[in-house]
């Protein structure tokens, strides 16, 4: 099924050409400190769109307007043609918008598979009694000794198929075998894979990735990008906010640029590159951005 | 008209006492981001010094008022800091809590030894003498607390906003490193912050101490006087000073005037206990006042280290183990008599306490809410099992299960949008409302209320061996159903929501469900703990859940591990003993238990190295950091530098 073809959305929603996002002339102040002012852009399904900025340009904050973590001043979000401007977090998750962060918010204390398991389980309910009998038989491992072989033998003999799912998504971002490991254990590079791995299991339409890059190295930064095109090319909408520019420049089909909460610039990562302003933004002089990490 | 005036002026008075203690709070709060659930004990045995000082030992006033507020409130907030606050930069955000908790219970025990709750306690005036003012009689004593009040709160709003060091003193909340990059110590800009608190807790207490000349002090309720303070202090965001200072002449000015004008028209017993809850009702509006918390990304991961999950199997292994110990147990103790009691009876005890502390594993352990009113819920089922159906019914425990249940919930409801800390408060509000307003009403429990064996068609559990096996049962049963939920896709999800709320309503589940669904089934569990309880001594009356018992055996629970069975099981065992054998030891054992274990969040069944224990200022700091006392350096390349601990 792709992405865009959702029976949670309305049916002409689902393969049409409306933009997965559209964030309209969105305002964010905290006290006198104005955030965002009128930020404007839009991501169509099948993309890779690029969000970058200095620090302090806004970007997480746009993030949290965008998942529903910080509610605008003024201004509308809309999910495909759903206004999602007042809606709970949870809410938009479950319309298929999924998000990570750019300091890690994993479950610390679940294993990674669990981290996953649990953004699969999100349209379950946990009175259903499935869930219960299997629980009381299972060892899934949550709260064995991370890395105990014992542990993980007793697992699978005990039910084989129990992380089947967690552990196929996680070999998808490059984790396999990895279902077990405690996630506060793990280094910042693959924990931020298991975030990535959590957003995807609620099955997003539009994927929001926060500096998925930073604690990275450079093979792993280039199949994270090889992962993110073969996302896009499912129909999904990625907005990516990344300061790795070598990164972004290579695998987005269009970037916005913001900075002191205005955007600034929007273009092809060509169009970008060359734009004057966006350079005075980034270095005050006119060095492109690009290039550096 | 006059005497509306005096009423008016009386609580400006009262309210000008509130303002002290809650701009102390607010101070602590600011300065070491710390809320300080001990600042009305300190101000209590503030009171209690001044009045052995002044009344016992003869010291004149004003060389008391020196003594206490510039030698011995500086000094003990010096040490709390030091020995007792500063290791918790790091920890888990219920370990401040904890240990604020665990020093209130310990000041109140102490208080309780050294000024004995039989004896009378009453102070003269500092200043003597009186004025008329529009046909009113002031005492000057009453014209200096309100000077007092407004000459605090003009000093502190200076010193915050206009000084070096009160500019550090809040910086070092915000960011202790960029602090010391500017040249201050932020150990000291902390320690000052709680010797400022500590000095306006102990000022606070005196003040309004010496406002109850009529009825003279009594430990309780000076500590919970000093609680009028925390509603005020909720009301100004535990940050604004200004604001603060206002709720609490609100607050003192709408006590007064229910005092005088509502409460009358009550009966007598009625009267007194909602005098006594009035504070707490004041705090839980407050509470339930305040705006949303926005969810915010934390960026910290926890680091709590967890425990060895059993399997299902295991699980039910250790339940039929636990069964034939307690069938062994119950033929060894069947008739031993230890100072007249009955250790079978004990035991019953212990495993009605033991459900308890399930809920408090499931409740707390699991999903990171702190609840400080379980023993509430304890006591309704305890109620409820000697009304309904003429007592020791099964249908009393159903009504005690649903009951809780449904009350759980309506006080999760208003109050689950809140932080931690104030969902913690709410509870501590709704505890101690219910223990004054309900339970101890003479109409409620009286002289205590009869509560028969329960009694199942063709099986008598008369004994008191029968029913030692039968509750025994119960906590085996209810600790499968806890283990069962952890293992199940609602106990992910529980540890999920307490890990990263943030994270987890970006995943798309409704954090408030959640949480109401997790109150609920606590509250459910301690209702029937309740009602067991009650049918092991047949009798029950509002003593065996107390306020201050409740917040001792959340104490215990987490001085032994909140996240295990084997947790819950040991806090109750510590707490029947402790309870029967040296009752007034229980609040000093619990509280220094809590003191030691310090930030260790697994308590003592995950501790490796009990050296760590120690609130010793050379025990490396970060040595134990929010996982317990697990060696250092081992795993510092993970996210949270904590060690992977092998189980």
């Amino acid at each position: 099924m792709s992405p865009v073809d959702d029976p949670r959305l309305p049916s002409e929603l689902n393969g049409g050409d409306l933009p997965a996002l559209t964030v309209s002339q969105v305002s964010v102040s905290f006290g006198g400190v104005s955030a965002l002012t009128n930020v404007s852009l839009v991501v169509a399904p099948g993309t890779v769109t690029g969000l970058i900025g200095p620090n302090g340009a806004g970007k997480t904050t746009l993030f949290n307007v965008i998942s529903g973590l910080q509610e605008p001043d003024r201004g509308a979000v809309h999910f495909f043609d759903i206004d999602v401007t007042m809606m709970k977090p949870y809410r938009r998750a479950r319309l298929g918008l999924a998000r990570t962060f750019q300091l890690l918010e994993l479950f610390g204390t679940l294993t990674a598979g669990e981290n996953v398991q649990v953004g699969l389980e999100s349209t379950l309910k946990w009175w259903q009694w499935s869930h219960l009998r299997k629980a009381l038989w299972r060892t899934n491992g949550s709260e064995s000794a991370p890395g105990d072989p014992t542990a993980v033998d007793a697992l699978a003999a005990s039910d084989p198929l129990a992380m089947t799912t967690p552990d196929r998504l996680l070999a998808e971002v490059g984790l396999e075998g990895m279902a077990y490991e405690q996630a506060n254990a793990m280094p910042t590079g693959l924990a931020r894979t298991v975030e990535l791995a959590r957003g995807l299991a609620i099955g997003p339409k539009l994927l929001l990735l926060d500096e998925p890059g930073s604690g990275l190295d450079e093979a792993e930064s280039q199949a994270l990008g090889t992962l993110l095109v073969r996302l896009a090319s499912t129909g999904m909408a990625v907005l990516l906010v990344e300061h790795d520019m070598e990164l972004v420049m290579r695998i987005c089909d269009r970037i916005h640029v913001l900075d002191f909460g205005h955007v600034i610039a929007t273009g092809s990562p060509e169009a970008i590159r060359s734009d004057p302003a966006v350079q005075t933004a980034y270095l005050g002089t006119g060095s492109a951005p690009g290039g550096t990490r | 008209m006059t005497s509306f005036l005096q009423y008016t002026i009386f609580g400006i008075i009262l309210g000008a006492g509130f303002a002290i203690a809650a701009t102390g709070l607010v101070v602590t709060y600011t300065t070491a981001g710390v809320f300080n659930f001990a600042h009305g004990a300190v101000g209590m045995i503030a009171a209690f010094s001044y009045w052995e000082l002044v009344a016992n030992h003869h010291v004149p006033a004003v060389l008391a008022l020196v003594i206490i507020l510039l030698v011995g409130a500086p000094i003990a907030g010096a040490l709390v800091e030091r020995v007792l606050m500063r290791r918790l930069h790091g920890a888990t955000a219920e370990r401040p809590i904890m240990v604020t908790l665990g020093l209130l219970v310990i000041l109140t025990g102490v208080a309780t030894i050294v000024w004995s709750p039989k004896s009378q306690y009453q102070l003269n005036p500092i200043v003597s003498g009186s004025f008329r003012l529009v046909s009113i009689n002031l005492q000057y004593q009453q014209v200096l607390t309100i000077g007092i009040a407004v000459a605090l709160v003009i000093g502190l709003r200076f010193l915050f906003s206009s000084t070096r060091t009160g500019v550090g003193l809040r910086a070092v909340v915000d960011d202790p490193a960029l602090l010391a990059m500017s040249g201050a110590s932020p150990d000291a800009m902390s320690q000052y912050g709680w010797i400022l608190g500590f000095v306006m807790a102990a000022l606070a207490g005196v003040l309004l101490a010496l406002t109850q000349e009529q009825t003279g002090i009594s430990i309780v309720a000076m500590t919970l006087l000093v609680v009028n303070g925390y509603a005020a202090a909720i009301v100004g965001r535990l940050k604004n000073i200004s604001v603060t200072f206002i709720a609490a002449i609100v607050i003192g000015l709408l006590e007064d005037y229910i005092i005088y004008y509502a409460l009358p028209h009550l009966s007598q017993s009625l009267n007194s206990d909602i005098t006594l809850a009035l504070p707490m009702v004041f705090l839980f509006i407050a509470l339930v006042m305040l705006p949303s918390v926005r969810l915010r990304a934390v960026g910290r991961l926890s680091t709590v280290r967890v425990p060895r999950m059993p399997s299902g199997k295991e699980s039910v292994l250790g339940g039929a183990a636990f069964l034939v110990l307690a069938v062994i147990a119950s033929v060894v103790l069947s008739s031993v008599v230890v100072r007249g009691t009955n250790l079978l009876n004990l035991g019953g005890e212990v495993m009605a306490l033991g459900i308890v502390g399930l809920s408090l594993v499931l409740l707390t352990g699991y999903s990171g809410q702190v609840s400080l009113c379980q023993f509430s819920f304890m006591g309704i089922g305890a109620f409820l099992m000697g009304k309904v159906a003429g007592g020791g019914s099964l249908l009393g425990l159903l009504a005690a299960a649903l009951v809780c249940a449904v009350l759980g919930a309506l006080v999760a409801l208003p109050t689950l949008r809140l932080r931690a800390l104030y969902f913690a408060l709410a509870t501590f509000a709704f505890a101690d409302a219910v223990d004054q307003g309900f339970f101890q009403d003479s109409r409620v429990f009286g002289g205590g209320i009869n509560v028969g064996r329960i009694i199942l068609p063709g099986l008598s559990f008369g004994g008191d061996r029968s029913e030692f096996l039968l509750l025994s049962v119960f906590f085996v049963l209810v600790a499968l159903l806890v283990l069962t939920i952890r293992r199940s896709l609602f106990g992910r999800r529980l540890v999920a929501m307490s890990d990263s709320p943030a994270a987890y309503a970006t995943v798309g589940l409704n954090l408030a469900a959640t949480k109401v669904a997790v109150f609920a089934i606590a509250a459910a569990m301690a209702g029937v703990a309740g009602g067991l309880y009650a049918t092991v001594n047949g009798t029950v009356g509002s003593a065996d859940f107390g306020f201050f018992s409740g917040i001792i055996f959340v104490l215990f629970v987490t001085v032994w591990s909140i996240r295990t069975v084997s947790g819950a099981f040991l806090a109750a065992v510590t707490y029947v003993v402790l309870t029967t054998f040296w009752s007034t030891g229980l609040g000093l054992v619990a509280g220094a238990g809590i003191i030691l274990i310090g930030r260790a969040a697994s308590g003592i069944l995950g501790i490796d190295r009990l050296s760590t224990l120690l609130p010793l200022p050379w025990v490396r700091r970060g040595s134990a950091a929010g996982g317990s006392g697990t060696l250092a350096g081992i795993g510092t390349t993970s996210i949270g530098g904590e060690a992977r601990v092998a189980g």
